[in-house]
């Protein structure tokens, strides 16, 4: 796209595109080290990540005010307007990641305090799975590319499916043995965390698209999140 | 919803009550002595809505607005090419008597230019040329026009004193008076505030959301953001062709033309 008239403008917006890729690759840092500290069963490093949370709600306050001094001094119309706009929403479902990244720190340490349960293969997957769609998603904005950013929306299916499949596994779990109660709810709430992680990436490619294309984009996508209805 | 989401979307095509439209050019040209400043225009101006026309010094939008009242008419080596019809019928043609047009369409221009007399003679002074009224019949027009243009309050215990004392912004809705006395069917406005501050600025866009609701507005303005705050319908002109034309939330948020984009966006040069 041409460069604006008014160069400062351009600035502004670049800056504003920086903050968010900031913003995302610290979440995505975030949940890494998140599942890092939980499978190594590390309380100390937990309380580290839940205090680096911090970090990334000042930058949603950052981006906040940022689009507030563009809507106000620049008067955006069209591509310009969107990107703000779009900046504003995507920064917050970033934020949001960061919660659920520290939430999911926090649950560790209260596992650390039980006996250790037996792993949960199917919460690497969906860890792995969702960081992996933050990512894609991430360049994505970087590239402005709708179609990267809608195959992204496409694998939230995938995540919901495997969060509904681990959550029947770690109910067969409890009702084996009523001790493993406890943890096991913690580790459903990590899992649900994750499976919001892929909502929100969702989110942000359904931003994406709209930054490129200026409408949402079509068709309801697919949700294979079974755990609300009745079991199957 | 917002006003502005459902002021636009009463005025979509198919949304609401069907739309007539009252102007509309058909491959209109124009160009004076070796200049051409209007290719191919096709365009249509719906009734009772407000349509803004935007683009760059030169793009021809304010020649557009000429035109559709025949103003050039009054010089040489100014010639007009295609149709323009009102309500159907060619105002362009030899046969569209200009004292008819005139009657039909008002025009107020960029810098407000009150006649140097008292304010009820500026609106009379019209009315006169085309009517023949009691003082009684004339008093109640002078009023009407004057109400229609907000301006009845702040001048009805001055209306003997000459209009070149009111302010800038007073004299341009007096100017929008003297149109409007005529009881025309289209108001052409040229810039009608760009010599105004943003408080009579408001009061004249204030006005036209209410003259829509008998008039219809077309409005050239180098204000994007005044385009986008008081149109239903805006249309970009660039060197002499209409780029695009389309329903004014649809231009500012999603245009279909980069060159609108990148004008309205300030890329443009």
């Amino acid at each position: 796209m041409t460069e604006h008239i008014l160069k400062k403008y351009d600035d502004e917006l670049q800056r504003l595109t920086g903050e968010i890729l900031r913003m995302g690759e610290m979440a995505a840092a975030q949940l890494a080290a998140a599942m890092d500290v939980l499978e190594r069963r590390d309380s100390t490093a937990a309380r580290t990540v839940i205090a680096d949370d911090h970090a990334i709600d000042l930058m949603e306050h950052d981006v906040g005010h940022d689009v507030v001094r563009l809507l106000a001094l620049r008067q955006p119309m069209a591509r310009d307007l969107r990107e703000i706009l779009a900046a504003l929403r995507i920064a917050s479902d970033i934020e949001r990641i960061g919660d659920y990244a520290a939430n999911a720190a926090k649950r560790s340490i209260a596992l650390n305090a039980s006996p250790a349960i037996a792993p949960v293969p199917g919460l690497a997957a969906l860890a792995h799975l969702a960081g992996e769609m933050l990512r894609e998603v991430l360049q994505a904005y970087h590239d402005r590319d709708g179609e990267r950013a809608l195959a992204v929306r496409a694998r939230d299916a995938e995540l919901d499916a495997m969060y509904t499949s681990l959550f029947r596994e770690l109910l067969t779990y409890m009702a084996e043995d009523p001790r493993s109660i406890s943890s096991s709810i913690h580790v459903l709430f990590i899992a649900k965390n994750l499976e919001r992680v892929g909502d929100h990436a969702t989110n942000i490619a359904e931003n994406i698209w709209f930054i490129v294309h200026g409408e949402p984009p079509g068709a309801e996508r697919e949700k294979r999140d079974f755990t609300t209805g009745p079991t199957r | 919803m917002s006003d502005l989401r459902l002021a636009v979307n009463a005025a979509a095509p198919g949304a609401g009550e069907a739309l007539t439209n009252k102007l509309v050019a058909r491959k209109l040209a124009f160009r004076y002595g070796d200049t051409q400043a209007l290719r191919d225009v096709s365009i249509d101006i719906p009734e009772r809505r407000v349509t803004a026309l935007i683009g760059p010094s030169g793009c021809g939008k304010s020649t557009l607005l000429r035109v559709f009242n025949r103003i050039y008419a009054i010089y040489p080596k100014q010639v007009a090419d295609g149709e323009v019809l009102l309500d159907g019928e060619n105002i362009l043609g030899p046969k569209y008597p200009l004292s008819r047009l005139r009657s039909k369409i008002g025009m107020v221009f960029q810098k407000p230019v009150p006649f140097p007399m008292s304010i009820y003679e500026n609106v009379a002074y019209a009315i006169r040329h085309h009517e023949k009224l009691t003082r009684s019949q004339m008093d109640e027009r002078v009023e009407e026009a004057l109400q229609q243009a907000a301006l009845w309050t702040e001048v009805k215990d001055k209306l003997k004193r000459s209009a070149l004392g009111l302010s800038g912004g007073q004299q341009q809705r007096l100017c929008i008076a003297r149109a409007i006395a005529l009881r025309p069917e289209v108001l052409l406005l040229d810039e009608p505030t760009s010599a105004l501050d943003p408080i009579a600025t408001g009061k004249i866009e204030q006005l036209v959301a209410d003259l829509k609701a008998r008039y219809t507005i077309v409005i050239v303005t180098h204000n994007m953001q005044q385009a986008a705050r008081c149109s239903d319908f805006t249309a970009f002109m660039y060197l002499g062709e209409l780029i695009e034309h389309g329903i004014t939330e649809k231009m500012f948020t999603n245009p279909g033309k980069q060159q609108t984009e990148d004008y309205i966006t300030g890329r443009f040069g």
